[in-house]
């Protein structure tokens, strides 16, 4: 009984984990702008964040072939050549993380031509974390609430 | 013979004629296609073009086929009205030419590839009955026998960015200033002998080159300098930089070349010639005339990256370059 009842606490933690609604600092949304050169087969910088609703503006500076970029989910691009820089605006309205990708043929490595863009924090590193913990404690408990039985014997 | 047997037989004798005609017929058209190879583009470190010489014969429709063997390239032919073809790696891209006239036509590669972007051309033989022979006149440059090579820095530089408006309005206001307003005037004088010409004139300093300013915009037009802009900015900014101030993304790249070449050890002119020329610096371009700057977009750099443009645009082209390369000096602002 004692068992069963933890068992539901650690579940409903669990979901409370997954699903909580985490307080989330909302700034007001303004507009970003970021410069990125691309060059065989990197983007640098590699990695941009902002929060929720922010106008981002991505400047794409090609160095040496023709280079694209492409946001995932959001499916907007744009491509530059070297000499032709290339702004692609949007609205970064979806929280999350997202893979930039080059959506131009570069080379032999292009595919393994990517970014990432963070919009907001990454709340399911918190939450898996969170649940990581909390597995680690359930095994824990779970050795202790075992461990009579097997001393009795 | 009963009748189904005639069919049975019929229908035997067809599919072994098929089986043998078929292949023999997929055989045949294979061969034919061979008239039309596709052609390879790949940077030009690993060879540019393959292959890089192209046949044709006056008024009959070339087809040509392309793809990409590493990144994005594209083809055109140079001094011809057509549409560049973008060749990529992993499709096919087709284009078909005819041409009117015979001769030795270039063709070069219309995206930046590298560096070396630029080396990407190729010949494209026209054969056919030659038409009238057409009178060639030697470049401005040869005519006036300017030295393409020697340093060309003017003596005086405008405090600020003349206004083209305002000097129009003091052509209108002065009617004999020694100047002249033909476009051979224009062509052959640099902003800086024009300068020199009106210190007789009794304006100012500020003045005279806004005089200078209105001169050079009266030989161009609105249209003239959004040509010379997109030319510039899909073939010189690269390495001239898209403000014109010689810091393009291959500037570097060239800088370092220069340094390790062979002439940067018989002084610093040359090595300063290996990085790509800045078209904000007053001193250079208020120094050059029309006629020397079309000399160094014709002739290219010899031994430098400034590649040579003669057989890729025309001479309206050129000029519409140039036109657009002084907006980087004065204000054509209305």
């Amino acid at each position: 009984m004692r068992f069963n009842f933890l068992l539901f606490l650690l579940g409903l933690a669990g979901l409370v984990m997954m699903f909580a609604p985490l307080p989330v600092q909302s700034s007001p949304p303004v507009e970003r702008e970021f410069r990125i050169e691309a060059s065989q087969y990197a983007y640098s910088p590699g990695e941009i964040s902002v929060n929720p609703g922010d106008t981002v503006k991505i400047h794409l500076v090609s160095t040496d072939v023709v280079h694209g970029l492409y946001v995932d989910e959001y499916g907007v691009s744009i491509t530059a050549d070297p000499g032709q820089t290339a702004t692609l605006t949007f609205v970064a309205d979806k929280p999350g993380s997202f893979r930039l990708r080059c959506n131009v043929t570069c080379g032999a490595m292009h595919p393994f031509m990517i970014g990432k863009l963070y919009v907001g924090p990454n709340l399911w590193f918190y939450r898996s974390a969170g649940l990581a913990a909390l597995v680690i404690l359930s095994i824990v408990f779970w050795k202790r609430s075992n461990q009579p039985t097997i001393t009795a014997n | 013979m009963k009748r189904p047997e005639l069919l049975t037989r019929l229908l035997i004798t067809a599919t072994l004629l098929g089986v043998v005609a078929l292949p023999l017929w997929a055989w045949v058209s294979v061969l034919s296609n061979v008239e039309e190879p596709l052609i390879h583009a790949s940077i030009a470190e690993s060879g540019g073009w393959s292959p890089d010489v192209i046949q044709a014969k006056v008024g009959e429709p070339l087809h040509l086929k392309f793809t990409s063997d590493d990144v994005m390239h594209g083809f055109a032919v140079g001094q011809m009205e057509m549409q560049p073809v973008d060749i990529e790696p992993g499709k096919v891209s087709e284009t078909t030419l005819t041409f009117t006239k015979p001769g030795i036509y270039t063709f070069f590669c219309t995206r930046w590839c590298g560096i070396n972007h630029w080396r990407m051309r190729g010949t494209l033989e026209v054969s056919g009955e030659p038409t009238a022979p057409e009178t060639v006149s030697p470049a401005l440059y040869v005519t006036l026998g300017l030295n393409l090579d020697a340093p060309h820095l003017a003596d005086a530089v405008p405090a600020e960015k003349p206004s083209a408006a305002r000097g129009m309005g003091l052509l209108h206001q002065i009617s004999n200033l020694p100047v002249d307003q033909s476009a051979d005037y224009y062509r052959s004088h640099s902003p800086s002998q024009v300068f020199q010409d009106l210190s007789t004139s009794g304006l100012t300093d500020s003045q005279r080159w806004e005089v200078v300013a209105a001169l050079w915009a009266q030989n161009t037009s609105p249209a003239a300098l959004a040509e010379g802009g997109e030319i510039y900015a899909q073939n010189c900014a690269a390495c001239h930089g898209e403000t014109g101030s010689g810091n393009g993304v291959f500037a570097d790249d060239l800088a370092a070349r220069g340094e390790a070449s062979m002439q940067a050890m018989s002084g610093s002119m040359d090595m300063s010639m290996q990085t790509p020329a800045s078209f904000s610096d007053p001193q250079r371009m208020l120094g050059a005339s029309p006629a020397l700057l079309q000399g160094k977009i014709l002739r290219g750099g010899m031994g430098t990256g400034m590649p040579m443009w003669g057989s890729i645009f025309t001479d309206e082209q050129i000029w519409n370059v140039i036109a657009y390369l002084y907006s980087f000096q004065f204000d054509y602002s209305k």
